[in-house]
């Protein structure tokens, strides 16, 4: 640290440099961990927040609802075996909605409309009014970021090519789905729904399209010899088979890959020019008496305040952008990542110093002489 | 014993398929308070012979004793660690650390060695203001003389109360008089605080500082009488009278 810090407050140019790559690095790094934190909530949020291990489909849906068709009576069966402590159907569709109050304006929204059993695990708690009710077929509870689109309590919404007309009763929030605002409705309303075609059903009775259960350790394996034509798979892998969640996920992750693998080579190549042009003054003090590990301590410590008040300032600068992003962008920045994400970035920077510590250690104190014959 | 002891060494260098022989069986004792100058043409294997001293260099054959231990059977670590505490070197052109001021440059050495402690501060400021630095303390080398760098370096040298003082060409970079100030200082140094001292250089106005000169030529060291304080002379009359 003793000479760390003083070259640190010499060279204030040279470290200012390197610290600024450091930041925009740090600063694009923190960037793009919210953006895919933000569109994997989008696209999934109700499925991870529900409060299940495992999700029955259909055979050969892949974990896909929407490719998924099962028929709700299984439900009673699947509770019944080992280690599942309960399990609750769900239907989801995609739809368009219009406020019929005359108090809302005009615009049409994209929703998804998930059906399930009221009062169930499934249904969200609500933050403002009241939950479903079993009999009461017309109450929906919705996503509170209907709420900016002008949609309140009370107001009725006209489904878009559909007779059905539906009315909230109460809002929840963090309720995505497939990136569209969820609406939770009764299991009755949502058929009537997806299913107003004859035969689009499939003739399976009380048709649904996946289903949650709650219990550690149960043996899917098992479920799937025991049930024909389904598949019990983790939440994980049915958030994974949201439509677009791999696609979406993996182009931010190669990113980020990439943006790291980036930053530990360009800092590396930065401290080894530094450590290079210093090599002539490590000789001498060498000569002097200085171990490999006092300087190389040196230069660690010196990389680790530089990267640490750089990574500061690049989470700082992030949550700063974040204020003044607009709300429709998707973007969330999750503190658990956020530190891991500054962790990361710290370690490899440290990790690239090292090939200057290993320079360091082959210098030859002999050059302090410099004049060897 | 103290101070320094060259016994039968001889350096070999291979270059390509010849041998060089840098250093041809030399014997040489500095005692404590003594300051000797090596002085030689260059490629007479003076730097050869201060890098061995200094413990940078292993001989080829024979040995070097400082302070009592013999230096081919230390361990590199043990080395280092015998650099940073039993040798002060002066190197030309001071090579001080550009970023730490005067006061900095002595503490480092203490830090090399571990902890910091305030008698060392106190020590380093006395040794500063023996070499006439007391005002400077707060400098950086870019803002001082060529002569107070040396005297820095001078200064850094004695830090840790080493056995023994090697300068080499201390006196390269300077001005006739600030050459002689540097000279005397690293003399005055050594006796007031009792080190073995040696000095390479092929500078010989310095030479009436030194208690014996040795000359170096081809790797052979010869004891040099003409420059003997012992007849009353000062060095420097001495070569003149030679020369006439």
């Amino acid at each position: 640290m003793f000479l760390a810090i003083r070259e640190l407050k010499h060279g204030k140019l040279r470290f200012l440099m390197i610290g600024v790559i450091t930041v925009m690095i740090a600063w694009l790094v923190f960037m793009l961990s919210g953006l895919g934190n933000g569109l994997s909530t989008l696209s999934a949020a109700t499925i991870k927040n529900m409060d299940a291990t495992y999700v029955t489909f259909e055979d050969g849906s892949r974990a896909s609802m929407s490719r998924s068709l099962l028929s709700e009576s299984l439900a009673e069966k699947l509770e019944n075996q080992p280690n599942v402590s309960a399990a609750t159907v769900m239907g989801a569709t995609m739809g368009t909605i219009l406020n019929n109050s005359d108090s809302g304006t005009n615009e049409k929204v994209d929703i998804a409309i998930l059906g399930t059993t009221p009062g169930s695990f499934l249904e969200p708690n609500v933050i403002d009014g009241k939950p479903l009710q079993a009999n009461e077929s017309l109450e929906v509870i919705a996503n509170d970021t209907l709420k900016k689109k002008g949609f309140k309590i009370g107001d009725t919404l006209k489904i878009e090519g559909s007779l059905e007309k539906m009315k909230i009763v109460g809002f929840v929030n963090n309720e995505t789905y497939n990136h569209l605002p969820a609406i939770f409705t009764t299991l009755d309303k949502w058929r009537s729904i997806q299913f107003a075609a004859p035969g689009s059903d499939k003739g399976i009775e009380k048709p649904v399209n996946a289903i949650m259960l709650q219990g550690k350790n149960i043996d899917s394996e098992k479920l799937n010899q025991l049930f024909k034509n389904t598949e019990t798979v983790t939440k994980s892998a049915a958030v994974q088979g949201m439509p677009g969640y791999k696609e979406e996920n993996g182009t931010i992750m190669m990113m980020l890959a990439f943006l790291l693998a980036i930053s530990a080579f360009v800092l590396g190549v930065f401290f080894y020019v530094l450590t290079l042009q210093k090599s002539n003054q490590f000789g001498i003090l060498k000569a002097l008496g200085a171990s490999n590990r006092f300087l190389g301590r040196a230069i660690v410590s010196q990389v680790f305040l530089l990267s640490f008040v750089s990574i500061t300032a690049g989470v700082l600068l992030t949550y700063g952008t974040a204020l003044i992003l607009p709300d429709e962008m998707p973007f969330s920045l999750d503190l658990k990542l956020v530190v891991l994400y500054a962790l990361l970035l710290l370690v490899i920077s440290i990790l690239s110093s090292l090939v200057s510590v290993r320079k360091i250690t082959k210098i030859d104190p002999l050059q302090a002489i410099g004049r060897m014959e | 014993m103290s101070g320094i002891q060259f016994k039968n060494v001889s350096k070999l260098y291979q270059q390509g398929e010849n041998q060089v022989l840098a250093l041809d069986d030399i014997s040489l004792t500095v005692e404590q308070g003594e300051f000797i100058a090596v002085i030689g043409p260059s490629g007479s294997g003076k730097s050869t012979f201060l890098a061995i001293a200094g413990a940078l260099l292993q001989t080829s054959k024979g040995e070097v004793i400082l302070n009592g231990k013999n230096l081919n059977e230390l361990k590199p670590k043990n080395l280092v660690r015998l650099r940073l505490e039993e040798i002060g070197f002066i190197l030309q052109t001071s090579n001080l650390v550009p970023y730490l001021n005067v006061l900095e440059q002595l503490l480092v050495v203490k830090k090399m060695a571990g902890k910091l402690a305030k008698v060392d501060k106190g020590y380093a400021k006395e040794l500063l203001q023996s070499l006439g630095l007391a005002a400077k303390l707060e400098k950086l080398p870019e803002q001082l003389s060529g002569g107070e760098r040396q005297r820095t370096a001078i200064a850094r040298a004695f830090m840790n109360n080493p056995s023994i003082i090697l300068a080499d060409e201390p006196t390269a970079s300077l001005d006739s008089k600030r050459a002689h100030e540097v000279v005397q200082l690293i003399a005055n140094e050594a006796k007031t605080r009792n080190k073995a001292a040696i000095m390479v250089t092929h500078d010989e106005r310095m030479l009436e500082y030194c208690d014996k000169v040795y000359r170096m030529e081809d790797g052979r060291l010869k004891h040099d009488d003409s420059f003997n304080r012992e007849n009353g002379n000062t060095l420097l009359e001495d070569k003149q009278l030679q020369e006439n």
